[in-house]
């Protein structure tokens, strides 16, 4: 009986699993395949491979494109985990009377979608632009700065600091250190796992962001990857070929960066959800 | 120490209002920003293969007095309609390129959301050069805005070898009506086994092709939402619940369905622009199989057997470099021959400049369409298609008539979904 039970399990998981594998499989065998296979759905690998690459790096300037994406992301992962931790370990250490008001305030703000507050964003970089070029539009510091401070870290952030011993910054406090000394010094190695999990989805986020690079960077020096991608399938007739080699490359750095940190993901996540 | 930190913080937060402030203060000098600085124009444009390509020819054709150097930048449309939108809505004009490709059926839209954005360029070249149809959807208040491009005059491709297997000819299919080929297709379908045509539900574009034939839209001249008194539109509405109906319809859900629909060989005809030629050859081994007809029209006093889908055209944003920008579109796109010579064997872009249809590149024989003179049919086709004002909101009404349009298949009758879709699109566009 047990065993029919097991049978049934694993054979339930392999045919979800399967579900969920197939587009990764078919996004891999149409990059060896020609355009019209690939319409056509067919699923075996082809031999078209290499014209595919090369026809992507002769059409294209995916260099530029990867090494944009990566600046972007890097410097957004940063700053959004430095002001993301340090907002939430200040909401959750420290007692103040309004606090409370303003995080429920700030958790309305999720609330919002971007393509609300888009235009006078799009306003409010453009006035910038005058007086302070390297900030201005059609710059990767205003593709990066209006998403580095997100509600959702900051809760994020609140939630995981309720596991943190706060005795230890008593301890810290007694020991002499500063207030900035505990959070760098005793904080912030002890919340490593909260820190990947972290990494990883604002990396993924920052990485995967369209709207707003979109909007904000107009040059082709500037492009990031996912704004090179929706270029390649907008013609009349597009190379699919062409276009899943795109996108193999173009996820390929986020599978290295969540399979690194993927052990710490999970304590991560787990710490949430039990805080 | 904490007080020490606290008051760190205020200075730190006094220092970021105070950069605000002086951010916004520079708001005001810096309204009629982005464009070129010295010679140097930008263009937004999608599709590398044809659009882009053409730009790039375009420059190096580019003949004038002025030295202008052209910076072209490429996006996807639905792209480059979300950037103006926004640039524009935000009114900073900070960024944006000084000329831009909009779609024909979206160009009313954004002429008169942002009614001084744009630059008539009216004075730059006759507009009397270019098919006649392209002109009210370029033009607001009198005032040409902008440059025709290219044209989606529509063509019936269709696969000789099905439609002979079936007993038809060539001339079984030229000049026909829609009740025509769908019995047709049915014929067909009966005989062969192949499905006729591929369509995808979401797509209204037959629709529209249909109701251009005989000059009518989702809308009247004026602009008002036209969907209940429109005798093309119910004409048409009846053609495609037919189509539908007499199972010979592949459908297809996205575009690379639509076009593995014909490329493996299931459907007969595609009703579909000429731009479509490019993705049909594709499919080297059915070279020789395929010919076109002209479009098939309506029952109805009037029609003709042409008709348009997509197409676009060149604006020219009114910000600094403008007069250079309209310049270069005059002398290029505006005025020369031998560059839509070049256009059409090169890039293979169909442009709506009549001047060049009597030219030789144009009555080139196309192999794959069995030695057919391709464009010089075309731009034959090109010349007879009906005006039509196609208004602001042609995709929004769309959206809501597609919703109607699956009430009407299962059985709601014809009066009350036009009614019902009538009193939706006013309430929504009003």
């Amino acid at each position: 009986m047990k065993k029919v039970k097991r049978i049934f399990t694993y054979l339930f998981l392999s045919i979800a699993s399967i579900i969920s594998i197939f587009p990764f499989l078919w996004m891999l065998v149409s990059m060896t395949n020609k355009s019209v296979d690939v319409t056509q759905g067919k699923l075996l690998p082809g031999t078209h491979f290499i014209e595919n690459v090369k026809g992507l790096f002769n059409t294209v300037d995916i260099g530029t494109a990867l090494i944009n994406s990566t600046i972007i992301a890097v410097i957004t992962t940063f700053l959004t985990l430095l002001i993301g931790s340090l907002a939430g370990y200040g909401f959750e250490i420290y007692r103040s009377r309004g606090k409370d008001m303003i995080f429920n305030i700030l958790l309305l703000s999720m609330m919002i979608p971007f393509a609300a507050i888009m235009i006078p964003l799009y306003r409010f970089f453009g006035g910038v632009s005058a007086s302070v070029p390297f900030l201005g539009i059609d710059t990767l510091a205003a593709a990066i700065l209006p998403t580095v401070i997100t509600a959702f870290f900051i809760f994020f952030f609140r939630q995981n600091t309720k596991m943190f011993a706060k005795e230890l910054v008593e301890a810290g406090r007694i020991d002499g250190l500063s207030e900035l000394g505990i959070f760098f010094r005793i904080y912030l190695p002890t919340m490593k796992t909260t820190y990947a999990a972290a990494a990883i989805i604002a990396f993924m986020n920052s990485w995967n962001n369209y709207l707003w690079p979109l909007v904000v960077l107009q040059s082709p020096e500037n492009q990031t990857i996912p704004l090179l991608i929706s270029n390649l399938g907008a013609g009349y007739s597009p190379d699919y070929g062409l276009i899943m080699t795109a996108i193999v490359i173009a996820t390929l750095p986020t599978a290295i960066v969540f399979f690194v940190m993927q052990r710490h993901f999970v304590a991560g996540m787990m710490g949430s959800v039990k805080g | 120490m904490k007080r020490i930190s606290k008051k760190l913080l205020f200075f730190l937060f006094l220092a970021l209002i105070l950069t605000l402030a002086a951010c916004s203060g520079g708001n005001e000098s810096g309204s009629d920003e982005g464009g070129s600085d010295g010679n140097t124009i930008t263009a937004w444009a999608w599709d590398p293969n044809f659009n882009i390509a053409a730009l790039e020819l375009a420059k190096e054709k580019y003949s004038g007095e002025e030295g202008i150097e052209l910076d072209i930048i490429e996006n996807a449309q639905d792209d480059i309609v979300q950037k103006l939108n926004t640039g524009l809505s935000s009114g900073t004009m900070k960024g944006m390129p000084n000329i831009v490709l909009i779609e024909d059926q979206r160009a009313q839209s954004f002429l008169q959301s942002y009614p001084d954005a744009f630059y008539p360029i009216g004075d730059y070249f006759n507009k009397e050069d270019f098919a006649s149809y392209k002109l009210p959807p370029t033009s607001l208040d009198g005032k040409q805005y902008g440059l025709p491009f290219d044209t989606g005059v529509t063509g019936l491709f269709y696969r000789t070898d099905y439609l002979e297997e079936a007993g038809f000819t060539k001339e079984d299919l030229t000049n026909i009506t829609w009740k025509q080929y769908i019995e047709i297709g049915k014929t067909v379908k009966e005989k062969t086994g192949h499905n006729f045509l591929s369509l995808d539900p979401n797509d209204l574009g037959i629709l529209r092709v249909m109701m251009q034939s005989a000059g009518a839209w989702y809308t009247d001249e004026e602009g008002n939402i036209n969907l209940v008194d429109n005798e093309p539109l119910r004409l048409a509405l009846e053609n495609y619940k037919a189509i539908m109906e007499a199972d010979m319809v592949k459908l297809n859900s996205d575009w690379s369905q639509y076009i593995a629909a014909f490329n493996s060989g299931d459907v007969a005809t595609v009703p579909a622009g000429n731009w479509i030629a490019p993705s049909i050859e594709a499919e080297e081994s059915q070279a020789g199989k395929w010919a076109v007809a002209p479009t098939p029209r309506l029952d109805i006093e009037g029609t003709v057997n042409a008709s348009n889908q997509g197409g676009s055209s060149f604006y020219v944003l009114n910000i600094d470099g403008k007069e250079k920008a309209a310049e270069f579109l005059a002398n290029t796109f505006g005025s020369n021959v031998e560059f839509y010579d070049e256009l059409v064997t090169e890039v293979g872009a169909l442009g709506t400049y009549t001047p060049a249809a009597e030219s030789e590149a144009y009555q080139v024989e196309n192999e794959f369409f069995g030695g057919q003179q391709l464009i010089s049919d075309f731009s034959k086709w090109m010349e007879e298609i009906p005006q039509v004002d196609y208004g602001m909101n042609t995709y929004g009404i769309e959206d809501i008539l597609a919703a109607e349009i699956q009430n009407y298949l299962n059985g709601k009758s014809l009066e009350d979904v036009l009614a019902d879709a009538q009193s939706q699109a006013e309430a929504q566009f009003k």
